[in-house]
């Protein structure tokens, strides 16, 4: 007598698709943005259309046949470079720690804080190179000009790091510290310093690093180092030459950043740290 | 009456020495000039340090003029950086999925952050210099130098994050049959999403900053105009020109933070 009832299939139905109204706007306005950009900037499209064959060109200019007579000098410029990258780093990270703790939330008066970050904030909007056209007047095209500005220029953002850094020490250590009638000096040694020690000296090899980078860059002006070689060669299409300073300058550069970013890891993570899967 | 010894101090200092020892040591041969090192020169900071202090004091004495002649290579600065952004994000997702072991577990990865590691190890501004040789001066060096710089950043940050995130999704993609294009299509590029916005963002706001000195070189946007300025000691109009783009890349900076923050 029992009726076999077909058992109702279920249906499962899809959760209404979110409203994306937002979501679109947003993708319609970047998108719209981005093509009046492309519109307006004029670009030279018949220049784009050759640029795979004249990229292949230049690049075979310029590696073909380097002329690696050049690179002794291209080596002792690049050593300047270097030197102008870490007297910069050292320079700006002392001023940046000594004007950034100050600024730090906790540590300096409001009064203290608001115009020491104002400053940081223009320094970070004046590009170095700007920096080093002033700087030049005082002590002329050399490198110490370099050193100078790349102190300078890196206040900016070093400063902002080091008193980000120190706002993001847990209060803990420094609370016990004082807890236990620590002074304020017991209290900066015992309860802040070892917290914040292996991030601001990361920071500061990271700023060596940028530095380097930058160093080239100031050649532009002028002020030695493997950039002024760059930046003449280049205006001279003397391509040869340019190949090897853009190889040295290659090789320079990941060197000092391999070395530096196991010393960093070092630093912040202890000497147990492995690398896996040459993920860094 | 138990008495606590104290637990005996790590011996840190020899160390400490060691490292302050080869820290002094770099140092001294920086600036040795027997050696090929920097000289130093203070004396020339006593004696000419009004030069300098001049030159910014005429900085801070707004030569107003010079703002009609702005507006153009400002805007053209924010519309370098702005395509310049673009085209590398289109070119940032495939090769941070290339880039990344979850998406891709064949072949070609670390080729792809080998070429891209010698892409950023060289400065934006010798790209700026060595394109406008190569295509002439104008915009589309400058475009050019913002997206070979925006793929080395984006594509090495997007591709870390991709091998760190969660590979449960993935892998539940690939175990219900999808293929790897598939699975990284569903399930990759919605997990990456929020991570590769806002590496775009941060680009973009680079990209002002950047921007705004590749006409140095001829490369197009402001740089051109302060090159002129500086060639004319027009020191107050420099002053002008580097407040408005503090306010551009600060306006850049403040909108980008609002929207990576609703990102999260």
């Amino acid at each position: 007598m029992s009726a076999v009832l077909a058992p109702a299939r279920p249906r499962v139905a899809a959760p209404p698709r979110p409203r994306r109204l937002a979501v679109r706007t947003a993708q319609l306005v970047t998108g719209a943005v981005v093509l009046a950009a492309l519109w307006h900037v004029h670009l030279d499209w018949t220049g784009l259309r050759e640029l795979p064959g004249d990229v292949v060109h230049y690049l075979r200019l310029m590696f073909a046949h380097p002329d690696w007579s050049k690179l002794p000098y291209a080596l002792q410029q690049t050593w300047v470079s270097v030197q102008m990258a870490w007297l910069g780093a050292l320079l700006g990270v002392v001023v940046s720690t000594v004007l950034g703790i100050p600024a730090a939330q906790g540590v300096g008066p409001l009064w203290l804080r608001l115009p020491l970050r104002a400053v940081f904030a223009v320094i970070r909007a004046v590009p170095e190179v700007i920096i080093a056209i002033v700087i030049l007047t005082v002590t002329g095209l050399t490198p110490f000009t370099g050193a100078l500005a790349l102190a300078i220029g890196g206040i900016g953002t070093h400063a902002k790091w080091t008193y980000e850094t120190i706002e993001a020490v847990p209060g803990g250590t420094a609370e016990a510290v004082r807890a236990a009638g620590g002074t304020l000096l017991e209290t900066a040694r015992w309860g802040l310093w070892p917290e914040a020690a292996p991030e601001l000296l990361s920071l500061a090899l990271y700023r060596f690093e940028l530095n380097v980078r930058t160093s080239a860059i100031l050649g532009l002006i002028g002020v030695g180092g493997v950039g002024d070689l760059l930046t003449g060669y280049t205006q001279y299409r003397q391509w040869d030459a340019v190949g090897v300073l853009i190889v040295v300058v290659v090789v320079v550069t990941m060197a000092i950043d391999a070395v530096s970013g196991a010393l960093r890891r070092r630093i912040t993570k202890g000497a147990r740290a492995r690398v896996v899967d040459g993920t860094e | 009456m138990s008495v606590l010894a104290a637990p005996p101090r790590p011996r840190t200092w020899p160390r400490t020495v060691a490292v302050l020892v080869v820290l002094a040591l770099i140092t001294a041969a920086t600036v040795t000039p027997a050696i090929g090192g920097i000289r130093i020169d203070l004396g020339t900071i006593a004696r000419h340090w009004h030069f300098g202090w001049t030159k910014v004091q005429q900085m801070f004495d707004p030569d107003l003029s010079i703002l009609p002649r702005t507006w153009k290579p400002l805007l053209e600065t924010l519309e370098i950086a702005v395509v310049g952004a673009a085209a590398s994000a289109l070119l940032a997702l495939p090769l941070s999925l290339w880039a990344a072991r979850p998406t891709n577990p064949t072949w070609g990865r670390s080729a792809v952050r080998a070429v891209l590691n010698a892409v950023r190890a060289v400065p934006d501004l010798v790209y700026a210099t060595v394109l406008v040789a190569m295509v002439g001066v104008g915009a589309l060096p400058g475009v050019l130098t913002l997206v070979l710089f925006d793929l080395g950043v984006v594509v090495k940050l997007v591709s870390e994050a991709i091998d760190s995130a969660d590979a449960r999704y993935l892998e539940a993609g690939l175990a219900a049959g999808g293929t790897q294009a598939q699975a990284n299509r569903m399930m990759a590029v919605p997990q990456t999403w929020p991570a590769y916005a806002s590496q775009v963002l941060y680009s973009l706001e680079l990209n002002v900053r950047i921007s705004s000195v590749l006409g140095l070189v001829g490369a197009g946007g402001i740089g051109r105009l302060i090159d002129e300025v500086r060639g004319f000691y027009r020191y107050g109009a420099l002053g002008v020109i580097i407040v408005e783009i503090l306010v551009v890349v600060v306006l850049i900076e403040v909108a980008s933070n609002v929207l990576r923050k609703r990102l999260r």
